[in-house]
């Protein structure tokens, strides 16, 4: 039987303790595909991400993994409590990637090393890889993370506001490198608020608001009014961006 | 010259210091990287009243110490966490207050029971008066360590430089924080009866900080804390030995001290690196960094 999705939320309740954010979550992921998570700052975006990391249990509802859960998920969060004076090389930072795999006392593989050294070529950090994490920019340190999350080689790749602090020249290298791992057939999930971003490299889009979740194609659902219905965009800004769509002759529904 | 080597009781401080310092570099240098250096000094005042009342239970042995001190660190360690967690106060403040309250209430019991304990020998300690059984605890504290750091140096790494991610890789992902939380208050212990509480965190974090002023890696900087513990020690018992009425825990913090000022003065990432450190940089995310810097660290680097 080919496999047809690799995830897919039905009905989905999401909150934490005794709060309930946002009901009846529905999607559904096949391997290849990029959702982009939109939705203003308490729509439940993160609460989402937890849950698919199994840190908290839905509260409604189900998610579906026809192949079974995959054993490793890669994750990016946001760096708020990041430590940048940390002791460590960059390599290393990317290495950290395949330590969960490894168990206990398991020893850094052939096999591993090459994964990390091509990280670090694809994500054009590999000039350099031995300097030290406090040397970098926030934009060489968003690299590094990718690699990491790179190495964790999963199927399943979350990125929570991956481009917050990093310049555009940044984002649009990690935008083609997000694209190169649907195209070897990964499904990520990233939470973004670049609307362009989303419309030109997600192939769906979950928005998320006022308790509520509509999920469908990013050109389908990111129209002006659901945004506005949504409370991730005002009037003024989103007649701002239909003016944007008319001028670009994005159609929208 | 090496007169001291004759005396059994300097033979014994020596070994008891060198295998602590195997014991204490590892702990002292997540202290350190954890920004915990003064939760270190906190949970050394906390276990002090955890030791006072087990000694007017059950009279001084290293048993009762062990106990009353493991539990009053381990409740204050439980408690501050809980509070960080479930209350809108911060684990500093959390754990300030109930250090606080801990060392109160031991020195309060400590005085109600009319007791003549020399509460200086548990802020000191006597590091020339190590007897079978603190050789036994440390030996044991050492192991301990050791082991733990073994098993827990990666998801321990992983915590310290970002725990949004180690949690989205564990379970349980407070066990890692409450295991090394623990290893503070071991080695705490076993060092309390050779340098005294106070001076046991003096052989926790100066090492570690001048340590981390020379290197990058995280190999490198527990072997250069562990040499550091260990000179501090070897040199600070000798100078013990020659000025009698020096007591050998100042001393041996004291030698610290001084590789913390070289360190502080002559490593490469001390003072004259600090000037050019760009104080945007304290907090990644602050977003503060330009292509134009990227470029140039780039190219410092390959000269």
């Amino acid at each position: 039987m080919p496999r047809s999705h690799l995830l897919s939320a039905v009905g989905l309740t999401l909150g934490y303790r005794d709060v309930t954010i946002v009901k009846d979550v529905a999607f559904r992921l096949a391997p290849g595909d990029v959702l982009a998570v939109v939705g203003q700052n308490g729509a439940g975006k993160s609460t989402l991400i937890k849950t698919l990391l199994g840190a908290l249990p839905p509260q409604g509802g189900a998610l579906h993994w026809p192949d079974g859960q995959p054993q490793t998920i890669a994750y990016l969060g946001q760096r708020t409590e990041f430590e940048s004076r940390f002791p460590i090389r960059v390599r290393d930072l990317a290495a950290m990637g395949a330590w969960s795999g490894l168990g206990f006392l398991g020893r850094v593989d052939e096999d591993c090393r090459t994964r990390i050294e091509t990280a670090l070529e694809r994500t054009g950090i590999a000039g350099i890889a031995d300097m030290p994490l406090h040397k970098l920019s926030a934009g060489q340190l968003q690299r590094a993370l990718f690699a990491r999350t790179m190495v964790q080689d999963a199927p399943l790749i979350l990125l929570d506001e991956p481009f917050t602090a990093v310049d555009q020249t940044t984002e649009a290298a990690l935008l083609s490198l997000i694209d190169s791992w649907a195209a070897e057939g990964r499904a990520v999930i990233l939470v973004l608020h670049d609307l362009s971003a989303v419309l030109q490299h997600c192939t769906a889009a979950l928005l998320l608001g006022g308790g509520r979740a509509l999920f469908g194609s990013p050109k389908e659902i990111l129209t002006p009014d659901n945004l506005v219905s949504f409370g991730y965009l005002s009037h003024s800004q989103a007649a701002w961006m239909a003016g944007m769509y008319r001028q670009a002759a994005v159609p929208h529904v | 010259m090496f007169e001291w080597l004759d005396y059994a009781f300097m033979i014994r401080a020596l070994t008891a210091t060198t295998v602590l310092s195997f014991s204490v570099a590892p702990v002292g240098a997540f202290l350190v990287l954890r920004r915990l250096s003064l939760a270190g000094e906190a949970m050394a005042h906390a276990i002090v009243p955890g030791i006072v009342i087990a000694f007017v239970v059950a009279g001084l042995s290293v048993a009762s110490m062990i106990v009353g001190g493991l539990t009053a660190g381990i409740a204050v360690a439980a408690l501050t966490s809980l509070l960080a967690r479930m209350t809108i106060i911060r684990e500093d403040a959390s754990l300030a207050s109930l250090y606080l309250i801990a060392l109160a209430l031991g020195i309060f019991i400590l005085s109600a029971a009319g007791s003549a304990v020399p509460l200086k020998s548990f802020l000191f300690g006597s590091i020339l008066g190590i007897d079978d059984e603190t050789l036994i605890l440390i030996g044991a504290t050492a192991t301990i360590t050791l082991v733990s750091f073994a098993l827990i140096l990666r998801p321990l790494i992983t915590h310290t430089i970002d725990p949004v991610f180690h949690e989205s890789q564990t379970k349980r992902p407070g066990l890692v924080t409450q295991w090394f939380m623990f290893l503070v208050v071991l080695n705490l212990l076993g060092a309390f009866k050779a340098l005294g509480t106070l001076m046991a965190v003096g052989l926790m974090i100066l090492p570690a900080t001048a340590a981390r002023y020379w290197v990058s890696t995280i190999t490198g900087y527990l072997i250069v804390t562990f040499a550091f513990a260990l000179l501090s020690c070897w040199i600070g018992l000798i100078v013990s030995f020659y000025l009698p009425d020096v007591p050998s825990g100042p001393a041996i913090v004291l030698i610290a001290a001084v590789f913390f000022v070289i360190s502080l003065i002559f490593a490469p990432q001390g003072f004259h690196a600090g000037l050019r450190l760009n104080p945007f940089r304290r907090r990644m995310g602050a977003g503060k960094q330009t292509t134009l810097k990227e470029g140039e660290t780039i190219h410092e680097e390959a000269r």
